[in-house]
């Protein structure tokens, strides 16, 4: 370190055999990668009725890119002269803003793959003909995107698919009311935040914490008592997608339970674990380990059997324990990991107070550890609603379904007919996960990543 | 005090000290099982008796019945052992890991000697009711126009024949097993010693057992591996590889170029290429099978557009491989990406700063210092990601539900099936015809693997290390 540094030092030398090695490898690579695309593109076969081709398609799409190259040039000699205008001296690069231009192009390509098929599906919810996985094609009046079904068309655009999901519903007042007690709770969460951003994202105060905290409960248990209180005497209707409803309650409530009972199981297990000591406990950690390797759905014929020994077949309860048996192991050693990152010195000082180990747990331990268990909860919550597969093979009867399994009885019917009705669904079930993704995106990812760091 | 505690005491009977070393904890263990098992067997003498009191309560009563026992049974263990303490905040967790992990495992090994199926599954078959009445202490006959034929016994005289009696109260429920010792003409005689024989049984129905047959299964699929087994394992190794190789590209790819602080727009361009991982998997993988149908799918009338010819996405074998790679992508490249944005914030800027003094450029800075830097935070990341997708079942059996069919193959294995899949395809569909047994030896090899490859996986995340602390 203390020798003078020269130019020379830092210069990579790397052995020409390695120099071999790489570019083989990526010889290799192409090579097959070659012979892959050979082999594709022999498969590939004759036009489709059901596709617009539009006259010299592939030469436009060749100069629709030079011309993207071209105009993504211009734009930065532009971006050069109006960089170095307004800083007066010092150059600006013409090549960093092409780089930083270029990169914004690619980004939006990657948004298009990304939201396609999610604007794809939105669109198709609202349109009651099914245009988009229909074969036919629109008429030559309408634009090109729009007639060859790559786009939805905006007219005959109707709630007719939502529709079909709330027929014959029957929701009294009483449970519309705990939908507006949990709008009001939604709404003040936004008011909350509102007034947090205005203050700068400062937190310090307790009573907006108070409000939040408040607000949050008052949004989540208005949502669960409503869907508490759905019976299935309240769905009059015939056809299975007017059980849409009945399948978000199953879930709902499945989830709910499910991530409870994980909590409950994971924080005292982990809580053990962490911080006493014992003969047994390394075992424990061990077998905990091996359980979660085996994946559980090899053991589904057993938990049916096991399942249909209990009588719990037709029932939701069935599904709960199927879920929760597979969660404890990665929540507990989560939740475990947490408490390990906690200073032992607190729990001492109660326990030489003579606090009891248990109630070291309780009062202080647990209180610390509340985003943690909005973690593992959340996790099984997540993990719980999108699962089909267990519920698929454990419940019968289109009155337990949940909402992956009622999914999955569109797609395998007559799609391309029901695709409205599908979408529709698709959209609705996925609007409560991927609000709570947004809303805690911070729980998620740093969650996730701490996940995939412990297995 | 101190002399009535100094006696060690071999089982720390009244002590707060476990017995320590090897026995010591075998002892901890033993007496942790035993007391469950205490608990089981309490639970199902209670069920068992309400059930024949109340026959309309369901089963699941035991599931009350066992906590219900179990609460004397660890007030009184924890009197004689006080250490006992520590494993109560975990028992709740290993009950429950007991009952609906390890016993599932445990009866799927079980199963993968056996040849139980949709047709041999211990249950009485329907379709070999008989009507009889009892005629003696061991004594069944006929009655009506019911023929000994119809309950189509698999030993000759139905010697040692299983099989199920009910009476016309019980219709709806299992009724109880008993074992046949010879049946001739009308009169269907029981083995001896089964107890005393209810008058009021009206009905017999067949028991088709569970048999054992040792290793059959797994000289079945031994036998047709290179119809199933070898080109399932290697795609699934394939697919686990290429798909995790493909998104930590592309999510390093997109990370990097995001943790650009003077790129404009960037949070803006995380949150909306969050979206495909917010959405729930098993909505987002069923509406691409719309997306890639052949004839009149979004991303082929979109191709067309540009000069494309249709792609058989989901019904070529090699596409559907490509399909699977692609909607794989669409589904973790935002996993990826924000893991890398998270690993890089972990880097100092300083580093940066004086590659760029020492006048390195971009793309060597992004070799030198971005790449080695994330490859401690990303390794347990990977490994993570392959060890899912060896075992991702919910895209596969979402997507092409195994298929399409390709030649020479099983019906239970086609050209996208994983190991997974192909253990689920016997079980439950109608191709595997419910050979649940079989699934079992399935199972068994897959399981075998899947712990293989999560010993390595952990060990290189440091997980046993981090136990053993």
């Amino acid at each position: 370190m203390s020798s003078p540094s020269t130019p020379m030092q830092y210069e990579q030398r790397t052995p020409v055999w390695r120099v071999v090695l790489n570019w083989s490898i990526v010889a290799g690579v192409l090579i097959a990668l070659f012979f892959l695309w050979r082999d594709l593109s022999s498969r590939v076969k004759g036009k489709s009725f059901a596709i617009l081709y539009p006259e010299n398609a592939a030469l436009n799409t060749l100069f629709g890119l030079v011309a993207i190259v071209g105009l993504v040039c211009l734009t930065s000699y532009i971006g050069k002269m109006i960089g170095q205008a307004a800083r007066k001296h010092g150059k600006v690069s013409y090549l960093s803003v092409l780089n930083d231009q270029l990169t914004h192009v690619f980004f939006w390509f990657v948004i298009l793959f990304s939201l396609y098929p999610i604007f794809y599906v939105v669109s198709a919810s609202f349109d009651p003909l099914n245009r988009l996985t229909q074969a036919t094609l629109g008429t030559s009046e309408e634009p090109l995107l729009i007639r060859s079904r790559v786009l939805p068309s905006l007219e005959g655009l109707s709630f007719a698919n939502y529709a079909k999901l709330f027929d014959g519903v029957i929701i009294y007042q009483w449970q519309w009311l705990l939908l507006v007690i949990s709008a009001i709770g939604v709404l003040g969460i936004g008011v909350v935040w509102a007034i947090v951003q205005q203050n700068g994202g400062g937190r310090a105060d307790p009573n907006i914490n108070r409000a939040r905290v408040i607000s949050t409960w008052v949004a989540i248990l208005g949502v669960f008592a409503f869907f508490g209180t759905l019976t299935i005497d309240q769905f009059t209707g015939f056809s299975n997608s007017s059980k849409f409803l009945l399948w978000i309650r199953n879930t709902f409530l499945v989830s709910g339970a499910t991530g409870v009972l994980t909590v409950l199981l994971c924080t005292t297990t982990g809580y053990g674990l962490a911080r006493l000591r014992f003969p047994g406990r390394f075992e424990f950690l061990m077998f905990l380990i091996f359980i979660q390797m085996f994946p559980a759905l090899l053991g589904l014929v057993a938990m049916y059997e096991l399942v249909y020994r209990l009588g719990l077949t037709e029932s939701l309860p069935g599904l709960v324990i199927a879920y929760t048996g597979g969660a404890v192991s990665f929540g507990t050693w989560i939740y475990k990991g947490y408490v390990e990152s906690l200073p032992a010195s607190l729990e001492e000082a109660a326990l030489v107070d003579g606090c009891t180990r248990w109630t070291a747990f309780t009062k202080i331990v647990l209180p610390l550890s509340g985003p943690m268990m909005v973690f593992i909860f959340l996790m099984q919550f997540v993990g719980t609603y999108t699962e089909f597969l267990t519920a698929n093979v454990l419940v019968t009867g289109a009155q337990n379904w949940n909402v992956g399994v009622g999914l999955r009885s569109f797609a395998t019917g007559q799609f391309s007919v029901e695709y409205g009705t599908f979408a529709a669904a698709a959209v609705l079930g996925a609007i409560p996960i991927v609000l709570l993704y947004y809303s805690f995106q911070q729980v998620f990812i740093s969650g996730n990543t701490a996940g995939g760091e412990k297995g | 005090m101190a002399m009535m505690t100094a006696k060690p005491d071999y089982f720390g009977i009244g002590s707060n000290k476990p017995p320590e070393g090897g026995a010591g904890v075998a002892f901890a263990i033993g007496l942790v099982l035993g007391i469950c098992a205490l608990g089981l067997l309490i639970g199902t003498i209670l069920t068992s008796a309400v059930i024949a009191a109340f026959p309309s309560v369901k089963a699941w009563i035991l599931l009350i019945f066992v906590v219900v026992a179990l609460i004397p049974l660890l007030l009184i263990a924890i009197r004689i052992f006080p250490w006992l303490i520590s494993w109560y905040y975990m028992l709740p967790a290993i009950i429950c890991l007991l009952a609906f992990t390890v016993y599932p495992i445990i009866m799927t090994f079980g199963y993968a000697f056996t040849n139980f199926n949709a047709q041999n599954n211990d249950r009485p078959d329907s379709t070999t009711e008989v009507s009889i009445k009892v005629t003696g202490a061991n004594t069944l006959e006929l009655t009506g126009d019911s023929k000994l034929e119809t309950l189509a016994c698999r030993q000759p005289g139905c010697v040692n024949e299983p099989i199920e009696l009910r009476s016309d109260a019980e219709l709806g429920r299992p009724g109880k097993t008993y074992y046949a010792l010879k049946a001739e003409g009308n009169i269907i005689t029981l083995a001896p010693n089964q107890g005393v024989l209810p008058t009021d049984y009206t009905r017999v129905r067949r028991i088709n057992p569970v048999a054992n047959i040792g290793f059959g299964n797994f000289t079945e699929i031994f036998s047709k591996s290179s119809k199933q087994l070898y080109p399932v394992l290697i795609w699934t190794v394939v697919f686990a590889l290429s798909t995790t190789l493909i998104n930590v590209i592309v999510g390093l790819l997109l990370g990097i170029l995001l943790n650009n602080k003077r790129l404009k727009f960037r949070n803006f361009y995380r949150s909306i290429l969050i979206l495909p991982w917010a959405v729930p998997g098993v909505i987002s993988i069923q509406l691409w099978v719309a997306l890639l149908n052949q004839n009149f799918g979004g991303l082929n009338r979109l191709l067309g557009l540009f000069g494309g010819l249709p792609i058989p996405w989901l019904t070529d074998p090699l596409w559907a491989k490509i399909a699977i790679l692609l909607v794989n992508l669409w589904l973790g490249f935002p996993y990826m990406m924000t893991a890398t944005l998270g690993a890089l914030s972990a880097i100092s800027d300083e580093l940066y700063e004086a590659a760029e003094m020492d006048g390195a450029t971009k793309l060597e800075q992004v070799q030198f210092i971005t790449l080695p830097m994330l490859q401690a935070a990303f390794t347990p990341i990977v490994l993570a990601t392959f060890a899912y997708n060896f075992n991702n079942f919910g895209i596969i059996y979402l997507l092409t539900r195994g298929g399409p069919a390709e030649e020479g193959r099983e019906s239970t294995a086609q050209a996208t099936d994983i190991l997974l899949s192909w253990g689920f395809n016997t079980a439950f569909t109608g191709a595997g015809a419910q050979a649940y047994g079989l699934a079992g030896a399935v199972s068994v090899i897959v399981g075998i693997l899947t712990v293989i490859i999560s010993i390595f996986n952990f060990r290189a995340a440091g997980v046993f290390k981090e136990a053993r602390k």
